[in-house]
Parts: structure tokens; sequence; C-alpha cells
């Protein structure tokens, strides 16, 4: 196989960074891809070179093959990694890299045929002899037919998007009068994200723990697991926190999946690194969820118990290289990440984008940062609300809380909303201490995890926006009297207000 | 002794009453504020950046601001407070005219800057409460407004296809 000289990372935001940032490790040139939304962007700033693929909506840019491609003839890329999500998925992409002579870093087409529609991964994991969950192998032609296949297996249901995972195109749906809207959503969000609005529709689980096994298989036939991730702490069906090893998981458990996921992958030719994700119901029964065909968001903490840069292991296996370990590798303390989205918890998590006033990061022992944005950069509203993933490591799950705790302590954002208040709820709530919450464990402790109120505190925050009040109001009546009033526009939101959908005209 | 100015503060994040809070100028960046029938002296230095330090006796906090308008965030131990603040003047003219406000009419705004990509009902439209009327895209989330009561639909501002600022007026029932 070809050597690697320059990479192309067709992907914006954290992900595009953190993948330059070991192509720099390795000597490797980086090339990035931006949309004319993302020109400021720091992956676009940060590339060796960079090159413009289109609008700002992601199917004139980061979803068009062609730009992708052409952006990387132009620069002489002779590699290009997907990150995750966008085209990391997409096997006819994956084809047309071959056709151009463009290595891809990821699994060949045809693995990705097999796992990547997640229906058609479930007809293949069931003639593999691996458990999955109830539900159809084939997705829907309208929602008349999901509605009758939901009345038939019962309410809950989740409606899945066929074309990719990540909480897109995903909608829990409790009763049969909301299956339209669900219906309705689902597909166009799949759509917009996947470019497939093929949706299929599993029973709902109720409050299983999800698990996910890291795969690693080279083009040699070997084929290892790199243990597990607990990805239980979700919110609107998207992990928010997660940890290895899982708090819920012996020995024999995780050695048992472990197998599982490695037969999984070799049943479909897997190369490179991928994760196998399973739902483990209060019985511990595990079931195959769906295999993610590409690098996962929560890397960094099989990266931090194992001491493996993965993302150096994918350009090796994509070079053709031997897999350095074969045996399996026994995880090293704990590590916690954290997703910090530009979201107010406090409004169903609505989106908050906007311009990052001000930025203070984390610092200090075994903490890592992946972050994609910087102080002054506005971030746009039409991508994924992510802006960085905080993540640490000690020699127990204890004492990588408290670090977790101490870390976002020191985290700031000024100007947008951020849910940095609800995971420090998270954090400290007694259900995530044990070790033993589900994904039902966030929409439960909703109400709690929005704010421990300490009533000195409040009171202290009170008189200090009077304060603030009143010097403002003795500003401006030293000023000009006629003189309109001027609110000052800096600010910060890391918890938000409640704003409703409407209000009272 | 200068006059103490009362003020009406109002936790955004709670559905009570606003709070009475006096503050009377001691001079020297030093205020006696009365709040919750306790009275306290405060000093309070701006700090570069917006930022505050308020000491009260020998404890001294740093609190940190962003201000719209009326609303007050407040960065404190590392947790955020909103409030509005008002002074009393103002507190009471807001009173009155809430008041002569329309009963019944209910605006649905657009909560974040997005695109609207689906209206379901134009005007005369009759709706149920918790019925689906507009979607709005932001960041690949696609969030569905509901109708907030069962009515009529008397204006509909949302285009398809069209950006919206936070705070745009989407639709309005009766």
């Amino acid at each position: 196989m070809a050597r690697i000289t320059k990479v192309l990372v067709a992907n914006r935001g954290e992900i595009a960074v953190r993948v330059m940032r070991t192509c720099k490790e390795l000597g490797l040139k980086t090339v990035a891809v931006y949309s004319e939304a993302d020109r400021t962007a720091l992956h676009a700033r940060f590339a060796d070179e960079a090159y413009c693929i289109g609008p700002a909506p992601s199917r004139q840019s980061y979803l068009v093959a062609e730009n992708i491609l052409s952006a990387a003839k132009q620069s002489g890329a002779d590699a290009i990694h997907p990150g995750y999500g966008f085209l990391s998925e997409n096997a006819s992409f994956v084809r047309a890299c071959d056709k151009a002579g463009v290595t891809f870093v990821g699994p060949p087409a045809t693995a990705m045929d097999a796992m990547g529609e997640k229906t058609r991964a479930r007809a293949n994991m069931m003639k593999a002899g691996v458990p999955v969950v109830p539900g159809t192998t084939a997705p829907f032609a309208n929602a008349d037919e999901a509605r009758a296949y939901a009345k038939q297996i019962g309410f809950p249901v989740m409606l899945k998007a066929a074309g990719g995972g990540g909480g897109k195109g995903m909608r829990r749906v409790d009763r049969e009068e909301d299956l339209d809207s669900a219906w309705r959503t689902a597909r166009s969000e799949a759509m917009s994200a996947f470019g497939n609005d093929a949706v299929y529709l599993e029973k709902f689980l109720d409050q299983p723990h999800h698990v996910e096994i890291q795969v690693f298989a080279d083009t040699h036939g070997n084929c290892i697991h790199l243990n597990e991730r607990e990805c239980s702490a979700q919110r609107r069906n998207q992990k928010v926190v997660e940890e290895t090893p899982s708090p819920i998981l012996t020995p024999q458990m995780r050695a048992a999946m472990g197998e599982v996921a490695v037969k999984a992958a070799k049943a479909v030719g897997y190369v490179g690194a991928g994760t196998v994700e399973f739902l483990v119901d209060s019985s511990r029964n595990f079931y195959f969820l769906e295999m993610n065909t590409r690098l996962q968001v929560e890397h960094p903490v099989t990266e931090w118990v194992t001491g493996i840069d993965l993302v150096a292991w994918q350009l090796h296996v994509a070079q053709g290289g031997v897999l350095p370990f074969l045996e399996p590798i026994k995880p090293r303390g704990h590590a916690i990440e954290v997703r910090v989205y530009a979201e107010d918890p406090a409004t169903n998590f609505m989106p908050s984008p906007g311009r990052i006033v001000e930025l203070r990061t984390p610092s200090g022992p075994f903490l890592r940062d992946d972050s994609g944005v910087y102080a002054g950069y506005t971030v746009p509203n039409t991508y994924d609300p992510m802006i960085s993933k905080l993540s640490v490591w000690a020699p127990t799950r204890a004492e990588a809380i408290r670090r977790m705790q101490r870390a976002l302590d020191e985290y700031v954002v000024k100007g947008i909303t951020t849910n940095i208040a609800y995971l420090k709820g998270i954090l400290a709530h007694p259900e995530f201490q044990r070790g033993d919450y589900d994904t039902g464990f966030l929409p439960r402790a909703h109400q709690q995890l929005l704010g421990v109120e300490d009533p000195e505190r409040t009171k202290l925050a009170r008189l200090a926006a009077v304060l603030r009040a009143h010097q403002r109001a003795e500003q401006q009546a030293r000023q000009l009297p006629t003189q309109a009033p001027t609110a000052a526009t800096s600010g910060w939101r890391t918890s938000g207000r409640t704003l409703g959908g409407w209000k009272r005209s | 002794m200068a006059r103490a100015h009362r003020y009406l503060a109002t936790d955004l994040s709670k559905k009570a009453p606003p709070a009475e809070v006096d503050v009377e100028p001691l001079g020297d960046d030093r205020y006696l504020i009365t709040l919750d029938g306790e009275r306290l002296e405060v000093e309070a230095q701006a700090l570069p950046g917006g930022a505050m330090t308020l000491r009260l006796g020998a404890r001294t906090v740093v609190a940190e601001f962003e201000e719209r308008g009326d609303e007050v965030g407040v960065l404190l131990s590392g947790q955020v407070s909103r409030f509005d603040v008002v002074d009393e003047r103002k507190g009471r003219l807001r009173a009155a005219t809430a008041s002569f406000e329309a009963e019944g009419k209910q605006t649905v705004l657009s909560p974040m800057p997005g695109k609207v990509v689906k209206v379901f009902v134009k005007p005369g439209d009759a709706v149920t409460e918790g019925q689906g009327l507009v979607v709005v895209e932001a960041m690949k989330m696609e969030n569905e407004l509901k109708s907030p009561k069962a009515g009529t639909v008397v204006e509909v501002f949302a285009k398809e296809g069209s950006a919206v600022e936070n705070g745009a007026k989407l639709v309005v029932v009766e």
C-alpha cells in the first residue's frame, strides 16, 4: 500500500484539529477543507493548507464527494481522513477515493456496505449469530407502515436513521399520536445529516446501558478489541459523558462482549478503527445495536487508558501496517470525557450559536481539551453544537470524577450558552457517582441537573446583579442626560434562563 | 447621607415575584444593601474586563457579568444566575402596562437563530394545543415548535427556507 505523506481531513471542528495534530506529529502535511461558513474556523487555520469546498449547508460542502476529491487533487493529498459524521460512513465516497487513487483512512467500502446501513447490519449480525435488539431489518416506505409495525411490537419504540448514528434522525416514540411528528422530523434530520432519509424501527428497551467496544483490524487479518466505553449518559439520544472502564462490566462480560465485537468486525472483513455498540439490559444481557465504521467522538478515553494514539494506528493500518499489539490490552486507570455543547439544557438543549467573547480552558495534570473553537470565533448555526471534548485520566474512577469537576470549574465560555453547569450537575449526581446509571439517567434527573441551588450563592449573585445595574445607572446619569442607555454587549452564558418558545404579545 | 435606591430583581430561573433590593451608596465604592430584611455592607470594586470584586466583611468574591438590556447574568462560584433588574419606577410602569396586554393572543417566537424548514399552518387554520406549527433547524437539530394553546392561526410570519433570528415572530395563535 502506498506511503502517506499528505492527509486531507474531510471534516471540521475539533475532530479535524485532533486528526491534524497526529499527522503533524508523524511529519505528515495537513490539508483542511472548509465551507464558506467555516473560513475562519479553527481547523481551516490549523492546517498547512485549506481549500473551500462550497457554501455553508453540509449537503453543498462537507457532503459533496467531488468537491473534496478535487481539493485532494489540487493539494496533492495522498490520503483522506474522514473524521466522524459527514462522509465517514459513506461507502460510495470510499469507492470514489479508491477510483481517484487516494487512500481512504478507514474500512473498505464492502465492510461499510455491510455495516453502514443499520438495517442491513442487523440482518448480517443475526446471520453471524450476534444477538440484536428486536426490530425491523428494512426501512419503511411510509408512516403508516411504521405505525402498523410499532403497534405490532408495542410502544415505546425508537425510530432510527438507517444511514447513520450520532442521535441524528433518531426519535423515541411513546404513543401512536406522536408518530407522525417523529416520522417527519427523524426523516428530514436524517436526510440533512446523511443524505439518506430511510428510517427503521426498533423496540425501545427500557433504560438499558449503552456500552461499546473499540475494535481495530489490519489488512493482514488481525483484529483485536481495545476494551469498552460506557456511554449511557445521553440527552436527546446523544452522548454527553463517556468513561472507561465501564463501572458495570465484570471482566467476564468485557471478555464476552469483546469477543462478540471482534466476531462482528471479522464477519464483514473490517479494517481500521471501528466501534461495536451494545445495549445492556437490567439482567446484563447485551444486544448488538450498530457498528460505527469510523473513529468515535469519544475515542480519547480509550487513548487515555491504553496509551495508544488511535489516529496514528489508523494511518499505520491504512499504509498496510500490522497491528503493533495482537493481545488484549488491560486498561490502566480510569478516564472520563465530557462533551461541551453550545446549547441550553434549560430549554430542551436548544442550540446556542453565536460569538465566543471569552474562552478560558482548563489545564493541569492528566487533562486534555479537544477544542474546535477559539475566543472571538462565532459558532455558526449550521453545524453540530459540540465545541469541545474535555477528558481526564486518574488512577481510580473517584479521582477521575474529582479531576473532571475541578477542570469544569476552570472552564469559562462567555458569549454563548453552554452545558458546562449541567455537566457539573452530572458529575456531582449520586447516581453517576455510584456508577450504575442507564440511558434513562439524564432525562430522569433533568430537573436536578439544571442546578442545585445554594441559597447563599443566589443571594450574593442577586446582590451583585443589583450593584452592577446600579453602577451602570449611575454611570449613565453622569454622562449626557439625552444619551440613550446602552447595554454592554459582551457576555457569556454557561447556563441559561428559561426561554419559552412563545410569550404573550 | 445619600438616599437609598430601590431595585426590583427577578430571578429568571424561577417563577417567583421580584425581590426588592435597596442600595444606599456610602461613598468610596461602599454600599449598604437591604435584601430580604437583611442589611449588608458591601464594598464593590470594578475589575478589568467587566468583572467585580465584592467584599462583605473579610470575605471577598469575584463576579463576572453579561448584560442584555435589563437582564443581568452573573457568573459566581462557577455557576450562572440570570436576573432581570429594574429600578422601582420602571418596575411600576411595567406592572401598569402588563394589565393592558391582550388576553388570549399568543405569539410563537423562534427560540434560536436558525432556518425555518417547515411551516405546517396558514392563517385561519384551527389548531389544538401542542400541535406542530413550524420546524426550525439550527446546528443540525430540528426543533418542532408547537402551538401553546388551542385556537385559530391569525398570522404566519415564518417562511420555509428563510433564516430567522433569535426571538423572531413565527406564528400568532388566538
